[in-house]
């Protein structure tokens, strides 16, 4: 479970523009964002986060050895429990083995595909994060950024400027250690 | 370039996706009756030819496969597809599909789920259907992967694995969606099966490749799933069976059909959810102008089967074709003729393929057309082998194998009812990457 460090804001966002534009000033800030949450997937977005390559790929090329292995040794396995020659024939053949191969190359392979969409994405969990908002899955996009409290207003301003249309306040301190048991505050309340 | 449906917002196309989840009508339950009926009359007819043998089901020698087989190859042909549409298109990056893609998953599950129950119906002691799957046992007997049929059991238990998976890892971002939208026990059903996704950039930026690796993985595998189903008649020496272009036939066949039933479930949930604003017209002229090549296909391999048969100078090849179109599957094999190759031909017509009854009925046509193929091929050749001593016809179904086809096409609509009521029936998500993005008035989401 992901733990609060310090201090953060959300900054939520009803335009892809926007949240672009929140993005770019945090970067030329140094600023570091977190997690940004969007409705759907968005070329512009993962470029703007200079998002790399997932290790997922490598979980399915993994798979899909290991597939045609088992495939191929469970078939090599059963002939050998049989033992017929026939017409003198190889009692292991290659050929015919290419078929079940394939099948278990493929089913391992999604099998780790999913594996490694699964450690990745950190799903399953069964609790959201505090700081989600329903909005996200819908037309909203939401940044968050943990930073110390003192860089905090800072921030905050810069998410209004580039046209947040609700910034909330992440304080850990008053629900505990993680975000999980955290508070989120709206700004009026804080205010 | 032009969207191929409405141009919304996000929230208008969650909303207009969503609307289908609210509270059943009666007319959803009378059909959930209808269906659930059709598949416990099903399940009876079932357990009556296990009271009282296979012989119940009209099969018997030289014609052992009856319509347990045909049934069987129809339905893995229906959800061909469903891996076409939401796959190898996805990987084509044809944008019609995106609207289509979650019902066309949603059929190929339920379609091969169906499928792979006609099998174990066939074995007659279903009971022991379990000796086919390799597991150390006392009698130490393994299964011979040099068979096809042996292959036939993974392959179809990898394409409905796969399929699953496929279509649930698609659903996950929206199940999501629907979670954020509902209230009380909804809220914890859907919350459980989206797992905990909240759409952060890292979980998009890993599920987007993943997605695309399952694409691209599903893709051969679906070719391969048909091809290893049509080897279970080609890797025979039965004249009419034993022929090279039937895995690439098989698999047209299959994508035929499939995008047949496509319309044939969509056209109904666009009328019944009024979702003219994402199923459009042209969506749907998409899949027809798709089926016209495929029916094309279906026409060259029926002249190439009947020019092979006269060219090779192969007596019994020659003899069982001339059989299949002048004997007495005659009707049969000229409805597969037409319905197949010479049907989808009217869709060269724009007006027949931008309106929706002659989009519906055609499609129809295709399905009659591709079970009946399935008939021709399945029970004409063991009927009339080589040997004129041997020769006999199945003289169609009984009771038993007409309550059981109707319980499999009741348990196929069953399933599509329950999802089509309680899933979003469209893929919100992918939908929203074709759609402007919120703030912007054009563009696909970018």
């Amino acid at each position: 479970m992901k733990k609060v460090k310090s201090h953060g804001l959300i900054g939520i966002f009803s335009s892809l523009d926007a949240v672009l534009a929140a993005i770019r000033s945090l970067k030329e800030k140094g600023i570091r964002v977190d997690t940004v949450y969007s409705p759907s997937r968005n070329e512009e977005l993962s470029h703007m986060l200079e998002l790399k390559s997932s290790p997922v790929r490598w979980f399915t090329l993994t798979g899909g050895i290991t597939g045609i292995l088992f495939g191929y040794g469970l078939a090599a396995f059963s002939a050998s429990k049989w033992g017929f020659i026939v017409s003198g024939k190889p009692p292991v053949p290659v050929v015919p083995y290419v078929i079940i191969s394939f099948e278990f190359c493929i089913l391992f392979s999604v099998f780790a595909t999913l594996l490694g969409i699964a450690v990745h994405t950190r799903i399953p969990r069964f609790r959201l994060p505090l700081e989600y908002d329903g909005r996200f899955s819908r037309d909203h996009y939401g940044v968050v950024v943990y930073r110390p409290k003192e860089e905090l207003d800072r921030i905050e301003e810069n998410f209004f400027q580039a046209g947040a249309v609700e910034v909330k306040k992440i304080r850990p301190e008053l629900g505990g250690q993680g975000s999980e048991v955290g508070r989120i505050i709206d700004p009026e309340v804080v205010e | 370039m032009e969207l191929p449906f409405k141009q919304l917002t996000y929230s208008q196309a969650d909303d207009a996706v969503l609307r289908n989840l609210g509270s059943p009508t009666r007319l959803f339950w009378l059909l959930a009756l209808l269906s659930g009926g059709g598949i416990l009359f099903g399940a009876f007819c079932w357990g009556y030819q296990i009271a009282t043998g296979l012989g119940s089901a009209g099969v018997n020698h030289p014609v052992m496969w009856g319509t347990y087989l045909i049934n069987f190859v129809f339905w893995v042909g229906i959800a061909h597809s469903g891996t076409l549409i939401s796959a190898i298109l996805f990987l084509l990056k044809a944008r019609w599909r995106n609207p289509l893609a979650r019902a066309a998953e949603a059929m190929t599950v339920f379609a091969v789920a169906t499928a792979g129950l006609f099998p174990l119906i066939h074995l007659g002691r279903v009971w022991i259907a379990y000796w086919i799957l390799p597991y150390p046992n006392q009698r130490d007997l393994w299964p011979n992967f040099q068979s096809p049929l042996v292959d036939d059991v993974v392959a179809i238990s990898t394409y409905l694995t796969v399929s699953f998976l496929f279509w649930y890892t698609g659903l996950l971002p929206d199940l999501a969606t629907v979670r954020d939208r509902a209230t009380g026990l909804r809220r914890r059903i859907y919350g459980f099966f989206a797992m905990g996704w909240t759409g952060t950039h890292a979980q998009w930026n890993h599920h987007g490749w993943g997605y695309l690796l399952l694409a691209a993985l599903a893709t051969p595998l679906v070719i391969s799933v048909h091809s290893v189903v049509s080897w279970d008649f080609a890797l025979s020496i039965v004249p009419g069976w034993h022929s090279t272009i039937f895995a690439p036939y098989f698999v047209a066949g299959a994508i035929h059909s499939g995008l047949a039933m496509v319309l044939m479930l969509l056209i109904p949930l666009r009328l019944a959810f009024r979702l003219e604003d994402i199923l459009t017209n042209r969506i749907f002229e998409r899949v027809a102008q798709t089926i016209v090549f495929t029916g094309l296909i279906m026409g060259y391999s029926y002249a190439t089967e009947l020019f092979v048969a006269w060219y090779s100078g192969n007596i019994a090849e020659r003899d069982i074709f001339l059989w299949r179109a002048g004997g007495p599957y005659a009707l049969q094999f000229w409805i597969m003729i037409g319905f197949n190759s010479v049907a989808p031909l009217l869709y060269f017509f724009r007006s027949l393929r931008t309106r929706l009854v002659p989009l519906f009925v055609i499609a129809v046509l295709i399905q009659i057309g591709m079970w009946f193929e399935r008939f021709v091929i399945i029970l004409s050749s063991p009927a009339h082998e080589f040997d004129p001593y041997s020769w006999g016809r199945y003289f169609g179904p009984t009771w038993v194998e007409y309550g059981i086809m109707l319980g499999s096409m009741s348990l196929f609509f069953f399933l599509f009812l329950f999802f089509a009521k309680f899933l979003p029936s469209i893929s919100m998500s992918e939908l929203k990457e074709e759609l402007p993005a919120p703030g912007r008035a054009e563009g696909n989401g970018q």
